[in-house]
């Protein structure tokens, strides 16, 4: 059967708004979310070979750029986790109005960073 | 109801999951990343953590699964292309994370 939808224009072609942003970059989390949970489930699988082999991993993940990925991961996974939280308010009905959608796409930017020190602080045990 | 319709109410349901096991997740994540290997292992091999962590993976994935075939919907107009990326996508959401589940009920301390 021929689909006759019609596709969705290029998103260089949208004038921006803190709306598309915040909606693009969902999409852009959630594929960086399943890339970074796919490489970490070859890292724990990786731990069948035993420990000498593990050596390696260990020393790449205490590095300074070892760090700055674990960072950016939590931050992907805040914006997501926010993210999908709106979502789910807009489908109960509520936050439409253009003032709204662009009110809680900045909370949802700005509350990704503060949640990120957050889940940080809590996991390495600060707080 | 409609595929559409069902779709969608999946991607709901599978969110509204996802959500507080995303949570779990991350912040565990940032306390165990850096550390040896008997410590890692311990948190996969002891319970809560390794059903929960199963859990997380079912639905990431399927969650996942939804979410890009939306993309390839808005974005792939050849119908094959379209067809043979969701079936790719499709087979690696079901055996990528069962493989993973079958190796972690396999890790002993």
């Amino acid at each position: 059967m021929e689909n006759n939808n019609p596709l969705s224009p290029h998103i260089q072609i949208y004038k921006w708004h803190v709306s598309s942003l915040v909606s693009i970059a969902t999409r852009i989390a959630g594929i960086i979310n399943i890339l970074a949970t796919t490489l970490i489930c070859i890292w724990f699988s990786s731990l069948l070979f035993g420990e000498s082999n593990y050596e390696i991993i260990k020393v790449f993940l205490q590095s300074f750029f070892g760090k700055f990925i674990a960072i950016g991961i939590t931050w992907s996974f805040s914006f997501q986790i926010l993210s999908e939280i709106r979502h789910l308010i807009m489908d109960l009905g509520y936050g439409f109005e253009l003032k709204t959608t662009n009110i809680t796409g900045m909370i949802v930017i700005i509350f990704s960073f503060i949640f990120t020190i957050l889940i940080y602080l809590l996991g390495r045990q600060f707080i | 109801m409609r595929p559409v319709t069902k779709k969608w109410l999946f991607l709901k349901i599978s969110s509204f999951i996802l959500i507080p096991l995303m949570l779990w997740f991350i912040i565990n994540f940032v306390s165990f990343y850096d550390k040896n290997y008997q410590e890692i292992l311990k948190f996969l091999t002891t319970q809560p953590s390794k059903f929960l962590f199963s859990l997380f993976l079912i639905f990431a994935y399927f969650f996942s699964a939804l979410s890009i075939s939306e993309v390839f919907e808005d974005y792939i107009h050849d119908e094959k292309i379209k067809n043979a990326a969701n079936k790719t996508l499709n087979i690696f959401a079901i055996f990528f994370p069962l493989i993973t589940i079958i190796i972690i009920f396999n890790l002993s301390l």
